[in-house]
């Protein structure tokens, strides 16, 4: 059963992949922009125009492209960039997916403690002044300005404290050894402690800029799956055995509540690795919200469309494997 | 102790232990490991394409002066051209053949030995490449002949009095033929200057460190480091957080006159032939109506944008010559004073116009490339444009990528913001580029005058300053005349650096030279 489940979930992702794919290509051709002005410039006669128009492919009608482009896709090449040295796509991912990895991951951690515990707290305060305040935070970094607070951390924590860099992931000449690319973990693996402490340093600001505005999200699902569960009549009777209060709470109920908290972790996951654009910006991070932004402006049709292809193949991975995980947890899900 | 208290504190402790350490750790490195053999400066700035026969843009020009090198090059603090890879050059058959003589021994950083051939075919692949910077070479050689293994000639298609200035180019740098393809552009960071780059990551770090096999005298610091931000305010945290020692283009001038005011930092700061204007599509209407184009002219106000926008930091300009070098003359200002309202107003009610029946136009822009302030200085436009009671003014904005590649030689714009660094430090360079009629479709100006043609061409090939210094101010008289274009203001070159920098030449080539700079 669970496999059937899982096959259909999975083919389900493909009609969603063919519609975005779609959707990218057409969009890159009807936006205003041509790449083969971007690479030949203004100056360029007729003969070099069309010659570079014929090696990008760009001679052909719209639907050649775009069955090359699908074909293409699914022998697994995402082509080669259209500027500047015309280097593979996939290589361009890979040199700013890992800055993105880092951050998405260290700021989800940020804000998983900050949404459980906040929300948890709530719920166990229901209605008390705690709760309210709580409740006002969830409102509050949902409207932050990303921008706005990192900029405020930057001005507190770097130029008045100068306890922590502007920007950047590290500092010059401090760089790990590469074998993954998240500089955290090579130096970890290199046991390259300076760095290490570097990376963590220049990491520390990006995250709570980005944790904290998506931690207001976490605590409200948190609150509202706990209000449910603390309800229940298995809790009453945990405490009426005398169970501590806190044990009730992290254990017993955290852990029933934590089936919706799952999926809403898995989505904005998701959508951290898509490209805290705003984030990346702030705080000079080169990863790949700032990276595919640079490209669309340049008219890169391969790269933007490759990087969309991975970031979506991304996100309906970790949707998949929620999925799974959900119904692993919860085996009523599978016979649906 | 209830267990959630024992929870958090083991937190807390962990946090404050990993705080701890990890702030030592920084300031252990921060205070350690930035020697003075390291100088960073940061910038705001992109590198577009490492290599000569693509980049057409201030800052990757300014790469590669720093690891490379032309045949000829400025002195600096001077427009004095010395001897670079060539060590002498001669002029020959009254100033169509230039023979450079090269210098001995000299190799690349992938070991390629420097000789005529590399020269030639350096030159040749421009020429085959026909991309952006290209026409500086197109336009003036016809073929450039091997003549020994160090000895090349360069065949000119009529006299050039200013080729020495064209040859100190980055169009003109050789470049290493095992490093980059004869058929296409490519990034390469092979050179040959006083310094070689180690690293490079795109719009991170660019990471040089001094080219041994340099032949001149050596950069003064070890390793310099360019480090790329987003945006101005980011570039001034970084300054003031002390993780750079030099800020260079550019911080906002908000912010370069309160960092003068408090005296922190110091603020270098120097005249510069960079302009900025407004290009009037004089081949369609309603700009081919020559009333207009010289109402435009008449209604601007400079003195606003220069103080309002940029706090007095840049100067009213009068001429697409800039102030300072030799020829310019306040041709605007004769012709329309500082600002003529009600000679706006007159030309204006002539061309059919008036305050029930306004002139309608678009005025574009493109908001980041010449920084954040654009939009103000667009708008600013506007409000003096519409003083007049009798034009209505719509902003229009696109990116860069499609504001200069495609709308400005499609001619889609009919009045649009542009602004022009110098490609060689000639008056050459900011007329012929946009008012000859062979050349000026390329910046969107589409004007064609015979006369000026005429003048330009003669200038170019009168050997004597004076004689071309009577012609190029006669094309400004009728540059202002005819309004083509309108001049709004000449920038200023800003450098905010620390205290203990030193070595900072900023002068009319406008290109930093890193080699030059090092900590006290």
């Amino acid at each position: 059963m669970l496999k059937a489940y899982l096959i259909k979930r999975a083919l389900m992702t493909i009609p969603t992949m063919l519609i975005l794919l779609t959707i990218i290509f057409l969009i890159m051709r009807v936006l205003p922009g041509d790449p083969v002005a971007a690479i030949v410039g203004t100056k360029a006669p007729p003969e070099v125009i069309q010659s570079v128009t014929r090696r990008l492919g760009l001679d052909q009608p719209y639907h050649i492209q775009y069955i090359n482009y699908l074909s293409d896709l699914l022998r697994g090449d995402l082509g080669r960039s259209m500027i500047w040295g015309r280097r593979p796509v996939i290589d361009e991912i890979m040199d700013h997916f890992p800055a993105t990895l880092e951050l998405s991951i260290s700021a989800f951690m940020v804000s998983i403690l900050i949404g459980i515990i906040t929300g948890t707290e709530a719920a166990r305060k229901f209605r008390s002044k705690f709760d309210q305040v709580l409740r006002f935070y969830g409102i509050l970094t949902y409207s932050l300005f990303i921008p706005w607070f990192g900029i405020m951390l930057q001005l507190i924590f770097s130029v008045y404290l100068k306890l922590l860099p502007v920007g950047g992931r590290i500092d010059p000449f401090m760089e790990p050894e590469k074998i993954t690319g998240l500089y955290l973990l090579d130096s970890i693996l290199t046991l390259n402690i300076p760095s290490f402490f570097n990376a963590l340093s220049h990491l520390v600001l990006p995250s709570i800029t980005l944790g904290v505005y998506i931690s207001g999200v976490f605590t409200r699902t948190v609150r509202s799956n706990m209000l449910e569960v603390l309800r229940k009549d298995y809790i009453t009777a945990a405490r009426a055995r005398g169970i501590p209060e806190n044990v009730v709470v992290y254990r017993h109920a955290l852990k029933n509540a934590f089936i919706p908290i799952l999926t809403m972790m898995g989505l904005q996951f998701a959508l951290l690795l898509a490209g805290a654009v705003l984030t990346e910006t702030t705080f000079s991070w080169p990863g790949m919200g700032t990276f595919l932004l640079e490209r669309i402006m340049y008219r890169d049709y391969t790269t933007v469309q490759g990087t969309v292809v991975f970031i979506a193949l991304l996100i309906v991975s970790i949707s998949l494997l929620v999925d799974i995980m959900y119904a692993y947890l919860d085996p009523r899900i599978r016979f649906r | 102790m209830p267990e959630m208290k024992k929870i958090y504190l083991v937190i807390l402790l962990i946090v404050i232990a990993v705080a701890a350490i990890g702030l030592g750790y920084y300031w252990y490195y921060q205070v350690y490991i930035k020697p003075k053999e390291v100088i960073v400066l940061g910038t705001i700035d992109k590198i577009t394409v490492l290599d000569p026969a693509k980049a057409y843009d201030f800052f990757t020009w300014e790469v590669l002066n720093n690891i490379g090198e032309g045949l000829l090059k400025y002195k600096p603090g001077t427009t004095e051209l010395v001897p670079g890879l060539a060590e002498s050059y001669e002029v020959r058959e009254g100033g169509r053949v230039y023979i450079f003589k090269l210098r001995k021994g000299l190799k690349f950083t992938d070991g390629t030995p420097l000789d005529a051939e590399v020269v030639k075919w350096s030159i040749e692949r421009q020429m085959h490449l026909k991309l952006d910077p290209s026409w500086l070479v197109t336009a003036f050689v016809e073929k450039v002949e091997v003549i020994d293994k160090y000895t090349v000639a360069f065949h000119l298609k009529r006299p050039i009095a200013y080729f020495p200035a064209l040859v100190a180019t980055v169009p003109y740098f050789p470049v290493s033929p095992k490093a980059y393809p004869w058929d296409e552009a490519k990034d390469s960071t092979v050179g040959i200057g006083p310094y070689k780059v180690v690293k490079w990551v795109r719009d991170v770090e660019l990471r040089l460190e001094v080219n041994p096999d340099y032949y001149g005298p050596k950069p003064k610091t070890k390793y310099f480091i360019i480090k790329f931000y987003k945006d101005a305010t980011a570039l001034k945290m970084a300054l003031e957080a002390g993780e750079i020692d030099i800020a260079w283009r550019e911080l906002l001038p908000t912010d370069i006159v309160a960092l003068k005011k408090e005296g922190k930092f110091n603020v270098v700061e120097a005249p510069s032939p960079y302009i900025r204007y407004i290009v009037l599509r004089c081949n369609q209407p309603p700009f081919d109506d020559v009333r207009l184009r010289r109402a435009i002219a008449a209604a601007i106000d400079r003195n606003r944008i220069c103080e309002k926008v940029f706090k007095g930091l840049v100067t009213p300009l009068y001429s697409m010559v800039p102030m300072g070098m030799w020829s310019h003359i306040d041709a605007f200002k004769d012709e329309y004073g500082e600002r003529n309202l009600e000679l706006a107003r007159e030309l204006l009610r002539e061309a059919g116009f008036s305050e029930d029946n306004k002139f309608k136009v678009e005025l574009w822009y493109t908001p980041t490339h010449y920084g954040t302030t654009e939009a103000d200085v667009a708008a600013l436009i506007k409000e003096s444009l519409e003083e007049t009671g009798m034009i209505k003014v719509e902003l229009k904005s696109a990116e860069w990528a499609t504001y200069a590649a495609e709308y400005i030689a499609k001619g889609v714009m009919p009045i649009f913001l542009l602004g022009w660094y110098p490609d060689y430090i000639d008056p050459d360079n900011y007329l012929t580029p946009f008012l000859h009629s062979e050349h000026c479709g390329h910046l969107g100006v589409f004007y064609s005058n015979s006369d000026v043609d005429e003048l330009l061409e003669e200038a170019m090939i009168k050997p004597t300053r004076e004689e071309r210094q009577a012609l190029y101010e006669e094309v400004q008289r009728i540059l202002a005349r005819d309004a083509p274009l309108i001049p709004i203001f000449q920038g200023r070159l800003f450098l905010v650096c620390k205290r203990n920098i030193k070595g900072v030449v900023l002068d009319p080539i406008m290109l930093l030279r890193y080699y030059l700079i090092y900590k006290d």
